[in-house]
């Protein structure tokens, strides 16, 4: 990395972490909700980006995060950071067990069974009185935006580290092996299964952790909210709009799609989500590797970037 | 010459069909074993038996003396047995040095943990197999007789102590057979053993120590090179009865 991106990115970093000091209520609002979604995508770029399998089942992780959260604060009493560690502890148990099975089946399998797992995961919950079953947990107020949006941004930064990481590790290019051809990995030495299950269980543990933040924030969880599949949809849009297994692309994509989103509500409002659907089929069509492979590219193709991407497409 | 790998009455059924049945021979350090047979004769099977891509239905595998048929590919991959694949295998997104660099970074004694260093044995595998230019390419892009390089290149980077080549001359001209032989020869050289299965008796013939022979999955010859090529039942396997 060339040392004017990296003086780009503590610019950037500055300029968001100083954001409430100038920002009204709103914007920090919009931050924070942003900034979680950014880290959704982080820990899906994990395994859907780097090992390439496409999991629909992140959302479990996010769940049993907020779940983490709320029991500890309301049911035992404890203080917030050790509801994040049990949080923590619930996803990586649930990425362990549930991943050595489902990780075993690839591309649609894997993704229809990792959407089943969400879905069991919302249905065993609401049977729990520990969890609150149906009725959800109220979690005590914290009146404190401005320390929600530094935790969160804190968080995405340690998600984005962790990323720069996986791409100069060994372990990284084990994951990116994988993704290339599984079985071509397995032979040249490439530990697969003990692979994918750490790449799943790291995907899990920033999921949950923004999931935490997002229960304490928000004061109030239901398995329907905490385990919502469209949660899921929306960090693979985001990963895959920027840029999938690249290290700033799904937070350029959460970013940029939380601001078109945020402004056709407000412009158009009922009918934004259908605006909203244009622009990711259009994102999808003209761009199928993200803005992350535009900027690379387009210096060289320029506009005819986009047309060689429609023709792959034979539109 | 002692045996560094040994196969002994292996067996591997698909469903009804016997693809490799009741196999043994040995490989030695350093030695070059050639293993020929017309299509279907179980030669890539047996390749993939020994490297762990499949296991065997019965029957063991040594190497260096102990068993490892029960073993995952990739544990075998560690102990030092490294394979081409007939149908290539690049890791097509990722750039023909980092393909290689995958190798140094996993491969024989678990490989290097340091990126650089691994990228740096890389260059030198694919300078040694005439590579070294298209190091900055992407797998992809590579044609055909490129592409079976970067599959040897692949292989040597784990620093292998055998190496299984799985037709690895077949679609080149004559030219770049020669060069491939070259290279295998330079490779024993360092002291590794290997395993050739092909069809061009040219290279065979220049290249093999010693011959095994399947037809539908059965070993039936065993030997030196040129014994084996003249002995009148592998002849008939590959040419047919002739008419008297």
């Amino acid at each position: 990395m060339s040392p004017f991106r990296i003086g780009l990115a503590i610019v950037a970093v500055a300029a968001l972490a100083a954001l409430p000091l100038y920002g009204s209520d709103v914007v920090i609002q919009f931050g924070i909700n942003t900034l979680l979604l950014a880290v959704l995508a982080q820990g899906w770029n994990i395994i859907g980006g780097y090992a390439g399998y496409a999991s629909f089942g992140n959302s479990a992780f996010y769940g049993l995060g907020s779940y983490g959260v709320g029991i500890a604060m309301v049911q035992w009493g404890l203080p917030f950071p050790v509801g994040m560690i049990f949080g923590v502890v619930l996803a990586v148990v649930f990425a362990f067990c549930l991943g050595i099975p489902v990780l075993r089946l690839r591309g649609h399998y894997f993704a229809i069974a990792t959407l089943a797992l969400a879905q069991v995961m919302s249905a065993i919950v609401s049977n729990i009185s520990l969890a609150g079953q149906n009725i959800g947990l109220v979690l005590p107020p914290l009146n404190n935006d401005r320390l929600f949006y530094e935790l969160s941004l804190g968080l995405l930064i340690i998600a984005t580290l962790t990323i720069f990481w996986l791409t100069r590790s060994r372990f990284g290019f084990g994951l990116i092996a994988i993704r290339e051809n599984e079985e071509g990995a397995a032979v040249m030495g490439v530990n697969t299964t003990l692979y994918k299950v750490l790449a799943f269980a790291l995907s899990g543990v920033f999921t949950a952790l923004a999931g935490g933040i997002h229960a304490y924030w928000i004061t109030f969880l239901d398995p329907e909210s905490a385990f919502d599949i469209s949660l899921n949809v929306k960090m693979i849009i985001m990963a895959v709009f920027g840029g999938p297994g690249t290290v700033f692309g799904p937070v350029v994509g959460a970013f940029a799609l939380s601001a078109v989103s945020e402004v056709l509500s407000s412009e158009v409002t009922n009918v934004a989500g259908l605006f909203f659907g244009v622009v990711v089929v259009a994102a999808v069509v003209l761009m199928p590797r993200g803005i992350a492979d535009v900027i690379r590219r387009f210096r060289t193709s320029g506009w005819h970037y986009f047309i060689e991407n429609l023709r792959a497409h034979r539109i | 010459m002692s045996a560094i790998l040994e196969v002994s009455h292996v067996t591997r059924r698909f469903a009804g069909l016997v693809a490799v049945n009741d196999v043994s021979f040995t490989i030695g350090k350093g030695e070059i074993l050639g293993v020929i047979g017309p299509n279907g004769a179980g030669k890539t099977t047996l390749v993939s038996l020994i490297n762990g891509t499949l296991s065997p239905s019965e029957g063991d595998i040594f190497f260096e003396g102990s068993s490892i048929a029960r073993l995952p590919a990739f544990r075998r991959a560690r102990l030092g047995i490294g394979r081409t694949f007939q149908i290539m295998r690049p890791f097509p997104g990722l750039s023909v040095l980092d393909n290689v660099a995958v190798g140094a970074l996993f491969g024989h004694g678990a490989g290097e943990s340091e990126l650089a260093k691994a990228r740096e044995k890389a260059l030198a595998q694919l300078d040694f197999v005439g590579l070294g230019k298209f190091a900055a390419q992407r797998a992809e892009e590579l044609g055909g007789p490129n592409r079976k390089r970067l599959e040897l290149a692949k292989a040597l980077a784990m620093q292998p102590k055998v190496l299984l080549c799985d037709e690895v001359m077949a679609g080149l001209n004559l030219v770049e057979i020669d060069e491939v032989i070259e290279v295998l020869r330079k490779i024993r050289k360092n002291g590794i053993s290997i395993l050739v299965i092909e069809h061009v008796i040219k290279a065979i013939k220049s290249l093999s120590d010693r011959l095994v022979v399947l037809h539908h999955g059965d070993k039936i010859a065993d030997g030196p090179t040129d014994a084996v090529l003249s002995n009148s039942e592998v002849i008939e396997a590959y040419l047919g009865r002739r008419r008297s």
